[in-house]
C-alpha cells in the first residue's frame, strides 16, 4: 500500500510540474478572480462633461452594495428585530467579558480558571474544603490529558494519513464491476467485504509493528557505528598526497591579504597638467574675490551687437581673455605658471622615488604622506630624508633655501652645517612657554635656529598627535612673538641677520599656517590689532619694526588681492593710517615709510589697486629732497612740513660731492639708524624715482584717472637739483618723468554709464479666471461663507440620514412579512393536516359504515 | 537736645560711611572722621591733623577731600563755623570767645585754600572732586547761613583759582560744567564774571583761555533753561533778561581786549562765540566786523568758524557777504584733513550748498574739488566726501552730466578741462569735466570707498545720504569695523615663499638690500 501511496504522491507531483509547463490558459485570468463582471456595473450617464468637477458617482455595483448594505442590516437591526419584545438573555459573566481574540491572554484565562476554580469551592460542602487530592480532571477536546499523553505515538505519522474507507479496487469491481460476480447473492459479498477489511486492517497494523522494531533496532545500534564513520574520514585525510607547489602558491593567493587599491601611476605629463589646471583654478578664485562680488562685469564696454544677433557666440567673447591675463610668461616667452609647476612635479617625482628606497623603514608613516597634497608632499620628503639619511642632509638644506647670495660661500657653509648640525637633536619637544622657547633658539645660530624650528614643526605635526592641534598653533604665537623681540629693538648690527632669519622662517611659517587656517590667522590678526592700539594711543609716531615684519608676513602669506579680506584689508588701513599720520623726521621714519610703501605695493601688485597715502608720502619724499631757501615754501600736505629743518631732510649740500656713489639699494641698518647721511639721501631719492616709474608703469597706469595721481609729482621732480646726484639717478629722474609725463598727459573719455540693454517687450499672455465655477453666486464674507457650507453639509446629510431610515424600515417591514408568510405557510400547512387527517378519519368512518350496510345485507 | 545730639552723631556715622562708600576712603581715616564726629566737644587738633593731610602730596587726596566734606558740612550744621557772610558782618571781635570756632574757623579757610589749590591738578579725579566738594561746601554753607544769602565770595574764589591755573583744568571745568546746569550758579558766574576778566588778552594767552573756557561751559540754551535746576534751593531767582545783560557784558569786554591775540585764543574766541554767546547776543550785527577780519586774515580754522559766524548772521541778520562761496571753495584744500574742524566745514559746506538756484557751474566745481580731495584725504573723509558729490548730484541734476555725458561728447577724449589752481569756482571750468576721479576711487585699496564710489555705476539712489552720521568716524572706526566683521574667510596665497620675496610681483626685495 505504501508503495501505491508514494506513487500516487509521484504521480501527483508529476502531473503540477508537467500541468505548469504545458497548460496553454494558464496565463487566462480565471471567472472567478477579482474582475468586474461589465453586467454588475452600472454606469451612471453624464449629459454634460464639465471641466474640474470630480464625480463620484460615474458608475457603482449596485448589486455588490445593496448585498453589503443587506448584510449590514440583518447584522444590526435584523439581530435587534429578532430580540424585540424577549426578556431573556444570555449573558456572559466571566472575567474579561469583552476581550476577544488576541486580547484573551494566558494571564486572563488562569484568572478565569482562579474565578471558576473558587466559586466551585464556595458551592460545595465543607468535607470538600480539605481535600488535598485534586479530583478535577483536565481535559482538552473533551479528552482528558492522561489519555492524550497516552496514545501519543512516538513514531512518525505520515502513515496515518492512509483512508479507512474502502479499497478504490474493491469499489470500482463493487458499483461498477459489472456483471461478472453478478451470481453470488448480496449477503455473501458484504461478508467478503467483510472479512478482506479485517485482513487488511490486521496486515496494516503488522507492518507497522515491524517497522517499529526494526526502527528500534537500527537507532540502537546507531551508537556502535559512530565509531567507524569518524574513523574512516579520518584515514582519508591521512591518505590525502602532500600538497605540491602551485597548490601552495594558490592556498596563499586565497588567503593572502588583497593590496588597497591605489592610484594608477600617472605620466609626468598628466601631473604636470593637473597642477596647472589647479593654479588654473586657483587664480581664477583669486580674480573672482579680486572683483567684489557686486562688481558688474557689464562695466567694461561691450563690443556693439545688433539687435537681429544671434547668440550663438555669446560666450566665445570675454571668457579666454580673462584666462589669459591670469597666466604669467617668463622670459623665454613660456607660460611661468606651467614652468613653476614642472618643476614642482619633478621634485614631487624625485621625492617619490627617495621615498620608495626608505619604505621598508618608514611603513606607517607613508599613510600619513598619502594623505599630504601635492605642495606639502616636498616638505614632507623631505622630512624623511632629514629623519633618516644623515649624509643627504646638506643637500636638502641648500635646495630649501635657495638664495643668491649664499652660493659664493656654499662649499664653506656646507663645511660648517654639516658640523654644527650634527649636534641638533632629531627630534625637539614643544617648548611649554614662551621663555623656555627663546631659551632654545638661543642656544643656536641664526642659520641652525631655522633648522631647529623645522624640526619642532616636523616632530609636532598635527597628523602624529591630535595635541599637536594645539601645539602648533601655539609655536606659531611663539614665532611671532620671537620675531617681535628680534625687531623690536634691532641694532644696526644684527639687523641684517635678523631679516635673513625671518627669510628663511618664512616657508615654515606658510607650511604651519595651512595647519590651522583659521585659527593662526585669527592669531596673526590678534597681533596686529594690538599693534593698531599702539599705534592709535599716539598716531604721530611710526610703530615699531615689528609691526613692519607683521605686515610683510600678511603679504606673502595671504592672498592680498582679495577685495575684502580679513587680514589683508586691516592691514591696508593700518598702513593707510600709518603713513598719512605719522611725522618724518629721522632716517628710521623715512626707512620705515618707504617700507611700508613697499609692502602696501606689494599687497596691490595683482589688483592694481590704490593706497592714496602712499602717493603723498613719495610726494613728501621728492618734498624733502628740494633744497629750499628761507621762508621759502612748497605746498606738501601733513604729515610732512611745508617749512623749516624737517622740509629738507633729504636735499643734499651743494658741496658735497656724490658723484662716485655706486647704485644701491635701501638697506636694513636704513631701518633703525636716525642720522641721515649723505648715502642714504642718495638711496632714498633713487628708490623713490624708481618706485614712481614702476607704479605708473605697472599698477596705475592703465587706471582712467591716474593722471591726477601723476601730476602733482612733475612740479616737484621739475625743482630736484639734479646736477648734483650721480649719474644713475639722473638717469632714473629722467625715467621716471618721461613716465609721469606721459601718465599725467592721459586722455580719458567722458563718464558715461554702461549702456543699458534693451528691455524685452511685455509678452501678452491670456489672464486665466480663478474661478471656473459656472454657478455665479453673490460673493460673500468668509464667515458666511463657511456657514453656507456647513449648511450645505447638513442638508446633505440629513437627506442620506433620511434615507438611510427608510431602507431600514423597509428592511425591518421585509422581515415581519416574511415571518407573517412563514407563519401563514405553517398554519396553513397545519389546516391542511387536520383536513388530510380529518378526511381520513371520515374515510375511514364511511369504510366501517359501509362494511356495516354489507354485513347488513 | 541730648537727643538731639545723638540723632545727629548717628546721622554723622552713616554720613561719613556713605562718602566713605563713595571714594574708597581708608578705613582708618574714616574712623578717625567718626571720632571726631562723635567727640562732642570739637576735638581741634583732630581737626587740624586731617586738613593738613590734604597738603601731604602722597596722600589719598580724594578720599581726604570727601571726609572733610562730611566734617565741614557737619561744623556748619552745628554752626561751629560761620558762613564767610557771617563773618564779615560779626568781625573779629566775636570769634574771640568762642576759641575752638575760632580754630574751626581758620581750618576750614584753609581747607578752601587746599581745595582751590587742588583745582588745577592734573589728576582727573583729584580736580573733579575738589571741585564737587566746594561745590557742595558751598550749598551746605548757604544751607546753614543765617541770612540764606548765596554765598558769592566762594563761587568768585572758584573761578580766580580756574582762570589762574597754569594749564588747563579740563576736568574741574567739566565737573564745573555739570553744576552750571543751575540756573543759579550760571547766573551769578556771569555775574560775577566782568570783574574777573584778566587785564590783558595779549599778555596772558593763559589766563585767557582759562577765561573763555569758562564761559564756554555756561550754557543759556534752551534745554538748560526748561530744566530749571537749581544749585541751592526752589526758592532762587533765575532772571533770564538780566542773565541775557550779564553775558553781554562779558562778551563786549572779551571783544575789547581781543585785538591782536594769538591764534589759538582767537580760535577760542570764535568757539565761545558761536557756541554760547551768540544766540543771546543783543545786536549781532555788531560781530560782522570781527568776523570778516578773522576771515580774511587767517585761514585754516579761525576762517572757517568765522564763516560759520558769518553764515548765521546770514541766516538771522540778513547780511550779504558775496564772496562766500569762493570763500568755502578754497577752504578745500589737503591740509583740511588735519585741521580739528574739518567736520564743521563738511557740515557748513552742506548747509550752504543745500540751495538748489546755485549756479550749476560753481556747484560742479565744487563736485569736483571734493572728488580731487578725496584721493588724497584719509579713508573716512573720502567716504563722506564721496557721499557729498552722490549728494550734489542728486540736488542738481544738471551736474549729472559729470557722470553721464550725453552720446556726442561721450566719444572723444580729452584731458580734463577742469582747472585745479582756479581760485574762483565759477570759472574752474568743472562743467565741461567729468568725475573720473570716482572711477579711480573704485580701486581704492579700503573697500569701503570702492563700494562708495561705484554709486555712479547704479542708478543714483532716491534719497540723500545722512551724513550727519559719517562725520563722526574716525580711522580707527572703519579698521574696527574691518576687524569685527562675522564671516572670516582666510584666503591664502597659494603659492609657497621660498624667502622673503614673493614668488611672484615682488617688490620689497628689490627696493631692499634684505636678502
Amino acid at each position: 500500500m505504501g508503495v501505491k501511496a508514494k506513487k500516487s504522491n509521484a504521480d501527483a507531483v508529476y502531473s503540477k510540474k508537467s500541468g505548469k509547463t504545458s497548460n496553454p490558459f494558464d496565463s487566462a485570468i480565471s471567472q472567478t478572480s477579482k474582475r468586474l463582471n461589465p453586467f454588475d456595473v452600472h454606469v451612471n450617464k453624464e449629459k454634460f462633461k464639465i471641466l474640474g468637477r470630480i464625480c463620484k458617482h460615474d458608475r457603482g455595483l449596485p448589486g455588490v452594495s445593496r448585498a453589503k448594505a443587506l448584510k449590514k442590516r440583518a447584522e444590526t437591526i435584523g439581530k435587534q428585530y429578532e430580540v424585540k419584545h424577549k426578556t431573556n438573555k444570555f449573558r456572559d459573566h466571566r472575567i474579561g467579558k469583552h476581550l476577544t481574540g488576541e486580547q484573551l491572554t494566558e494571564s486572563v484565562m488562569n484568572a478565569r480558571y482562579l474565578a471558576e476554580k473558587l466559586s466551585q469551592v464556595r458551592a460545595s460542602n465543607k468535607a470538600q474544603k480539605f481535600n488535598l487530592n485534586d479530583d478535577e480532571l483536565l481535559t482538552h477536546r473533551g479528552q482528558t490529558l492522561e489519555e492524550i499523553e497516552k496514545y501519543r505515538d512516538e513514531r512518525s505519522d505520515d502513515e496515518e494519513l492512509e483512508d479507512e474507507g474502502l479499497d478504490a479496487e474493491f469499489t470500482s469491481a463493487a458499483h461498477f464491476g459489472g456483471g461478472a460476480d453478478a451470481t453470488q447473492d448480496r449477503q455473501t459479498a458484504i461478508e467478503e467485504m467483510i472479512s478482506e477489511q479485517k485482513r487488511r486492517k490486521i496486515e496494516i497494523a503488522k507492518d507497522k509493528d515491524e517497522v517499529h522494531d526494526l526502527t528500534e533496532k537500527l537507532d540502537a545500534n546507531y551508537k556502535d557505528l559512530l565509531s567507524l564513520v569518524a574513523k574512516a574520514t579520518k584515514d582519508e585525510q591521512i591518505a590525502k598526497p602532500p600538497p605540491d607547489d602551485y597548490d601552495k602558491l594558490l592556498k596563499e593567493m586565497i588567503f593572502e591579504p588583497r593590496g588597497s587599491v591605489t592610484d594608477k601611476l600617472i605620466k609626468p605629463e598628466d601631473l604636470a597638467k593637473q597642477e596647472a589646471a589647479r593654479l588654473e583654478q586657483l587664480e581664477n578664485e583669486r580674480l573672482r574675490r579680486m572683483k567684489a562680488d557686486d562688481e558688474q562685469p557689464e562695466t567694461t564696454v561691450q563690443p556693439h551687437r545688433s539687435a537681429d544677433d544671434l547668440d550663438d557666440g555669446y560666450f566665445a567673447t570675454g571668457i579666454e581673455d580673462d584666462a589669459d591675463d591670469t597666466l604669467a610668461y617668463d622670459l623665454d616667452g613660456n607660460l611661468g605658471t606651467h614652468l613653476n609647476s614642472k618643476k614642482d612635479t619633478s621634485k614631487v617625482q624625485s621625492n617619490d622615488k627617495s621615498e620608495d628606497g626608505s619604505d621598508d623603514e618608514g611603513g606607517e608613516e607613508d599613510d600619513d604622506e598619502e594623505e599630504e597634497s601635492d605642495s606639502d608632499s616636498e616638505s614632507e620628503a623631505d622630512n624623511l630624508s632629514d629623519l633618516k639619511a644623515t649624509d643627504s642632509e646638506p643637500d636638502s638644506e641648500s635646495e630649501q633655501a635657495p638664495q643668491p647670495k649664499k652660493t659664493k660661500s656654499k662649499s664653506q657653509k656646507q663645511k660648517v652645517s654639516e658640523t654644527i648640525e650634527t649636534s641638533i637633536p632629531y627630534t625637539i619637544k614643544m617648548p611649554k612657554t614662551y621663555e623656555d622657547f627663546a631659551e632654545l633658539l638661543a642656544k643656536y645660530t641664526p642659520a641652525q635656529q631655522v633648522t631647529v624650528v623645522e624640526r619642532i614643526i616636523k616632530c609636532n605635526h598635527p597628523k602624529l598627535e591630535g595635541v599637536n592641534r594645539e601645539d602648533v598653533v601655539k609655536l606659531f604665537g611663539f614665532l611671532l612673538h620671537y620675531i617681535k623681540d628680534m625687531f623690536e629693538d634691532a641694532s644696526e648690527l644684527d639687523i641684517g641677520s635678523h631679516f635673513k632669519l625671518v627669510s628663511q622662517l618664512m616657508p615654515h611659517l606658510h607650511d604651519l599656517v595651512h595647519l590651522n587656517i583659521d585659527r593662526m590667522s585669527n592669531t596673526l590678526l590678534d597681533v596686529i590689532k594690538e599693534k593698531y592700539a599702539e599705534f592709535r594711543k599716539n598716531h604721530k609716531i611710526y610703530s615699531t619694526l615689528d609691526t613692519l615684519i607683521y605686515f610683510k608676513i600678511v603679504s606673502n602669506l595671504y592672498s592680498t588681492s582679495d577685495f575684502r579680506h580679513p587680514l589683508a584689508t586691516p592691514t591696508y588701513i593700518f598702513m593707510q593710517h600709518m603713513l598719512s599720520r605719522a611725522r618724518v623726521r629721522t632716517r628710521q621714519d623715512i626707512a620705515m615709510g618707504l617700507f611700508v610703501v613697499t609692502i602696501a605695493l606689494e599687497f596691490g601688485s595683482r589688483s592694481k589697486r590704490l593706497l592714496p597715502a602712499i602717493f603723498n608720502f613719495l610726494q613728501g619724499i621728492v618734498h624733502m629732497a628740494i633744497p629750499k631757501r628761507q621762508q621759502e615754501r612748497v605746498e606738501i600736505a601733513p604729515p610732512f612740513e611745508q617749512d623749516g629743518p624737517f622740509s629738507k631732510l633729504l636735499a643734499i649740500p651743494v658741496t658735497s660731492d656724490t658723484k662716485a656713489l655706486q647704485p644701491q639699494k635701501l638697506q636694513p641698518a636704513d631701518l633703525v639708524t636716525q642720522t641721515i647721511d649723505v648715502d642714504f639721501r642718495v638711496r632714498a631719492l633713487d628708490s623713490t624715482l624708481c618706485l614712481l616709474k614702476q607704479i605708473f608703469e605697472e599698477q596705475m597706469g592703465e587706471h582712467t584717472g591716474a593722471c591726477y595721481l601723476a601730476a602733482p609729482f612733475l612740479p616737484l621732480i621739475e625743482q630736484l637739483p639734479m646736477n648734483l646726484y650721480p649719474e644713475h639717478v639722473q638717469q632714473h629722474c629722467a625715467e621716471a618723468k618721461s613716465t609721469l609725463k606721459s601718465v599725467a598727459e592721459q586722455k580719458m573719455k567722458p563718464l558715461a554709464p554702461p549702456d543699458k540693454k534693451p528691455k524685452a517687450l511685455r509678452l501678452l499672455e491670456p489672464r486665466f479666471e480663478m474661478v471656473y465655477d459656472d454657478k455665479r453666486r453673490p460673493k460673500m464674507s468668509k464667515q458666511k461663507e463657511e456657514r453656507a457650507k456647513l449648511l450645505h453639509k447638513i442638508k446633505r446629510e440629513k437627506k442620506g440620514a433620511i434615507r438611510e431610515i427608510r431602507r431600514d424600515t423597509a428592511f425591518v417591514q421585509d422581515l415581519r412579512l416574511k415571518q407573517q408568510i412563514q407563519s401563514d405557510n405553517e398554519r396553513r400547512e397545519k389546516v391542511k393536516r387536520i383536513y388530510q387527517e380529518a378526511s381520513v378519519q371520515q374515510g375511514e368512518l364511511n369504510e366501517l359504515a359501509r362494511a356495516k350496510k354489507r354485513k347488513k345485507f | 537736645m541730648k537727643q538731639n545730639s545723638l540723632e545727629n552723631k548717628s546721622g554723622n556715622k552713616q554720613a561719613a560711611e556713605l562718602a566713605a562708600k563713595r571714594a574708597n576712603v581708608p578705613p582708618a581715616l574714616q574712623q578717625k572722621a567718626n571720632d571726631f564726629l562723635n567727640s562732642s566737644p570739637v576735638n581741634t587738633k583732630a581737626l587740624k591733623q586731617m586738613v593738613n593731610l590734604l597738603e601731604n602730596p602722597d596722600s589719598n587726596a580724594v578720599g581726604i577731600m570727601y571726609v572733610l566734606e562730611v566734617i565741614f558740612r557737619n561744623l556748619l550744621k552745628r554752626k561751629l563755623i560761620s558762613t564767610a557772610e557771617n563773618k564779615k558782618s560779626k568781625g573779629n571781635a566775636q570769634a574771640k570767645p568762642q576759641e575752638p570756632n575760632a580754630t574751626c574757623q581758620i581750618q576750614y579757610n584753609k581747607a578752601w585754600s587746599l581745595l582751590l589749590a587742588n583745582l588745577g591738578n592734573t589728576s582727573k579725579e583729584e580736580a573733579g572732586g575738589a571741585l564737587k566738594v566746594c561745590m557742595q561746601l558751598i550749598a551746605a554753607e548757604a544751607k546753614h547761613s543765617s541770612s540764606n544769602a548765596w554765598p558769592v565770595t566762594r563761587l568768585r574764589s572758584i573761578l580766580e583759582a580756574l582762570i589762574n591755573a597754569e594749564a588747563t583744568p579740563t576736568a574741574a571745568l567739566a565737573e564745573f560744567a555739570k553744576f552750571t546746569r543751575c540756573l543759579d550758579v550760571l547766573q551769578f558766574t556771569y555775574q560775577l564774571l566782568p570783574g574777573l576778566a584778566p587785564k590783558s588778552f595779549v599778555d596772558t594767552p593763559n589766563l585767557a583761555f582759562n577765561y573763555l573756557a569758562i564761559i564756554n561751559v555756561l550754557d543759556l540754551g534752551k534745554t538748560v533753561l526748561n530744566d530749571k535746576q537749581f544749585h541751592i534751593g526752589p526758592e532762587s531767582t533765575f532772571d533770564y533778561e538780566r542773565t541775557r545783560q550779564l553775558l553781554n557784558k562779558v562778551w563786549s569786554g572779551v571783544i575789547a581786549s581781543c585785538n591782536g591775540v594769538d591764534e589759538k585764543v582767537h580760535r577760542q574766541v570764535l568757539v565761545v562765540l558761536l557756541e554760547r554767546i551768540l544766540p543771546h547776543l543783543k545786536d549781532p550785527i555788531l560781530l560782522t566786523d570781527f568776523l570778516m577780519d578773522s576771515l580774511h586774515q587767517f585761514d585754516g580754522p579761525i576762517a572757517l568758524l568765522a564763516l560759520q559766524g558769518i553764515f548765521t548772521l546770514m541766516q538771522k541778520q540778513n547780511i550779504t557777504y558775496p564772496d562766500v562761496y569762493q570763500k568755502l571753495y578754497n577752504m578745500f584744500y589737503p591740509r583740511m584733513f588735519y585741521n580739528k574742524y574739518k567736520a564743521r566745514l563738511f557740515y557748513l559746506a552742506d548747509i550752504f550748498l543745500t540751495s538748489t538756484h546755485l549756479p550749476e557751474n560753481l556747484v560742479a566745481a565744487f563736485a569736483k574739488r571734493l572728488a580731487r580731495l578725496a584721493l588724497k584725504s584719509p579713508t573716512e573723509d573720502a567716504i563722506i566726501m564721496i557721499r557729498f558729490i552722490c549728494n550734489l548730484l542728486l540736488r542738481h541734476t544738471g551736474l549729472q552730466r559729470l557722470i553721464c555725458a550725453t552720446g556726442a561728447a561721450s566719444v572723444a577724449e580729452i584731458a580734463d578741462p577742469y582747472d585745479e589752481t582756479e581760485l574762483d569756482p565759477v570759472k574752474a571750468g568743472a562743467l565741461q569735466s567729468s568725475l573720473w576721479e570716482l572711477v579711480l576711487l573704485q580701486k581704492h585699496a579700503v573697500p569701503e570707498v570702492a563700494n562708495a564710489a561705484k554709486f555712479i555705476n547704479k542708478s543714483l539712489p532716491m534719497v540723500e545720504f545722512d551724513l550727519s552720521s559719517l562725520l563722526e568716524i574716525k580711522e580707527c572706526n572703519i579698521f574696527d569695523d574691518e576687524v569685527k566683521k562675522e564671516v572670516k574667510q582666510f584666503t591664502m596665497a597659494y603659492e609657497r615663499p621660498t624667502n622673503f620675496a614673493l614668488p611672484q610681483y615682488d617688490i620689497v626685495t628689490k627696493y631692499w638690500d634684505i636678502l
